[in-house]
């Protein structure tokens, strides 16, 4: 919903002081990002999702600038800016507008402006601890708010991570199953591929250069390559260097020499993907799954429950949770723990909070190496109307 | 004084001889009003028909925003600048003219890329490499967007080209194409080849109606008689 009327805007406001109170208690400090963004490195950190919904335009100097489609990454710039090793916790809060196309113009249901309170936690080294502080620092700032029953989903990231790493299965699949993963579609189309027929890709390439190929010789694919162009009488042009269509078509002639991926493996992915229970049972179901298998991930999951019990002793209903494995997978810069909260008075299909572990951002948009970070967004306007405040 | 129905047709070079043409052999006879340079007609011998002169992508502004009712263009330009162009216009004639397809095309060189689905895992590879997203040169930013989304390619970046699009690869400012292509020579001359899947539209000159005119008794009854036309091509 924009905010058109002098009512709907003092009600935000208000609420805003509510939910930005809680977050100074916990020593967040206000930071206030620019609206208006560089367009390459916002675009280069989020997904294909939300970048397909940023308002791109640029100025009288061409330069390509954006509107934020939303504040994490703009608070993760002033976090580096000021410190550039990202070597120091820090805790910031915001509240502002956010800007996403809507097809057709934007309604009040789905409006093209909106706006956000949140908070962002780096460099926390005990990750749970980080976790659950957001979460339930979160959870406080909608209740005080007004929200009288948040209903909490989870997912968990790094549990997948923990799964594909502790599976036995070449390198390079595992690389390309995990770039996959926030298309659920394509991600069942490769792993179905790997476990029938790997060399599929192989299929329509030039049989008598992929033969001469091989694998364990990579030092000569260039230069047959390159003959095969010559004797053709193909001119390579571009960016994209001989070497790098060889080291595919390498790859390609690996995968077709392979054996497929052992369907158990396949099944054991799939199974564990389909996960979606209250948070006890969901536990349970992932440890006696992975004892079946003979998986150990043992790090992975003390973290998930050491985190359950750490969000308990902070007071949150954790027994009401729902715990989904393929939750987060729509949202490409998340790493480890993810979660939303729902309301009864708008229905699951519009989340009031929504937030998560997201280790690689920071590196994505210029820190030298991954950075714990954590952090969550209330989505105000929704919250108003749950909470009842919208009607003046 | 009846409501007149708009007709926006291309206002210069070839795309304008031939909707004359074919418009005239449906027995609709454009003739200018005023000067022979001037940007309005009618059509002879059917009442109420007001035709505005205006570029081929103007066209495609003027049936979207409902100030014509009917309009000829080319389909990639409506694809292009309409995101939802089902809903809004309604397809009446494709007039058999001004073919072109727009088309995925990537260097020749390229023998380990043959679908739109290859473009994904050279993308991964080609960002590891050189630390930056494959650049796709075209003046097509939006039919480039929604086709690559839908064959779930994300590792690239649209970099805006509005002329000699084929020479952007081998100039090193993008690593592939989208562009329009009539005989495949040019891509060809250029060292470039079409993907397997790679044709995203095959375009034509069409008659559009609008969904956004304002359609009176008087306007529809101006259009049945343009369509008992349209039916003898």
């Amino acid at each position: 919903m924009a905010v058109e009327t002098s009512d709907s805007f003092e009600a935000l406001e208000a609420q805003a002081a509510v939910i930005m109170a809680v977050f100074n208690e916990a020593a967040y400090e206000r930071v206030a990002p620019s609206i208006i963004q560089p367009a390459d490195i916002f675009l280069d950190a989020v997904g294909e999702r939300l970048r397909a919904r940023t308002y791109v335009f640029s100025d009288q100097d061409g330069e390509m600038l954006c509107l934020r489609p939303d504040i994490t990454v703009p608070t993760a710039r002033i976090y580096l800016q000021r410190h550039p090793g990202a070597d120091v916790a820090a805790r910031y809060c915001y509240n502002g507008s956010v800007f996403r196309y809507q097809p057709g113009g934007g309604s009040p249901a789905h409006p093209r402006e909106f706006r956000q309170a949140g908070i962002e936690l780096y460099a926390q080294i005990d990750e749970a601890k980080a976790d659950a502080e957001v979460l339930l620092r979160t959870l406080e700032a909608v209740q005080r708010a007004g929200l009288k029953a948040p209903k909490l989903r989870i997912g968990d990231l790094g549990l997948f991570d923990a799964l594909l790493d502790a599976v036995d299965i070449p390198d390079r699949w595992r690389q390309r199953l995990l770039a996959q993963f926030w298309r659920p579609e394509a991600f069942r189309a490769e792993l179905k591929r790997l476990s029938t027929v790997p060399g599929s890709a192989v299929e329509g390439l030039p049989t008598d250069l992929v033969a001469k190929l091989d694998p364990a010789a990579p030092g000569k694919a260039e230069a047959l390559v390159q003959d095969y162009l010559d004797r053709n009488g193909i001119e390579a042009i571009g960016t994209r260097t001989v070497s790098e269509i060889a080291d595919r078509l390498l790859s390609i002639a690996e995968d077709a020499r392979s054996v497929p991926l052992p369907k158990a493996i396949a099944d054991l992915i799939e199974n564990y993907l389909a996960i979606s229970a209250p948070v006890r049972a969901a536990g349970a179901r992932i440890k006696d799954l992975f004892q079946r298998n003979d998986i150990d991930i043992g790090e992975a999951l003390d973290a998930f429950e050491r985190r359950l019990s750490l969000l308990t002793k902070g007071g949150a209903n954790i027994a009401q949770a729902t715990f989904d494995a393929e939750f987060g997978r729509q949202f490409e810069y998340y790493t480890g723990f993810v979660f939303e909260i729902c309301s009864d008075e708008l229905g699951p299909a519009s989340p009031i909070a929504g937030g998560g572990r997201y280790d690689e951002l920071l590196r994505v948009i210029g820190a030298p190496e991954a950075i714990p970070a954590v952090g969550a967004a209330i989505y105000t306007d929704r919250l108003l109307l749950a909470a009842g405040g919208g009607q003046t | 004084m009846s409501d007149p129905l708009i007709l926006a047709v291309p206002s210069k070079g070839r795309l304008m001889e031939q909707t004359t043409e074919v418009l005239a052999r449906a027995g609709l006879v454009l003739k200018k009003v005023g000067s022979e340079r001037g940007y309005r007609g009618i059509v002879e011998g059917v009442e109420g028909v007001e035709v505005i002169f205006v570029s081929a992508s103007e066209i495609v502004e003027q049936l979207k925003a409902g100030r014509a009712h009917l309009g000829v263009t080319g389909e990639d330009l409506a694809r292009e600048q309409v995101s939802d162009m089902e809903k809004r216009f309604q397809v009446m004639r494709k007039l058999g003219f001004g073919h072109a397809d727009v088309v995925v095309a990537v260097p020749a060189a390229w023998i380990d890329v043959r679908v739109m689905s290859d473009l994904e895992a050279v993308g991964r590879d080609f960002r590891r490499v050189h630390g930056r997203h494959l650049r796709v040169a075209t003046k097509y930013m939006n039919i480039t967007r929604r086709h690559f989304q839908a064959n779930g390619i994300t590792s690239y970046r649209i970099v805006e080209s509005l002329g000699a699009t084929e020479g952007t690869p081998a100039a090193g400012t993008a690593e592939l194409i989208v562009d329009i292509t009539t005989t495949g020579t040019t891509l060809k001359a250029n060292g470039l080849k079409v993907l397997g899947d790679g044709v995203l539209l095959r375009s034509e000159a069409t008659l559009f109606s609008s969904r956004a005119a304002d359609w009176t008794p008087d306007t529809r009854a101006t259009l049945a008689e343009i369509a008992r036309h349209i039916a003898n091509l």
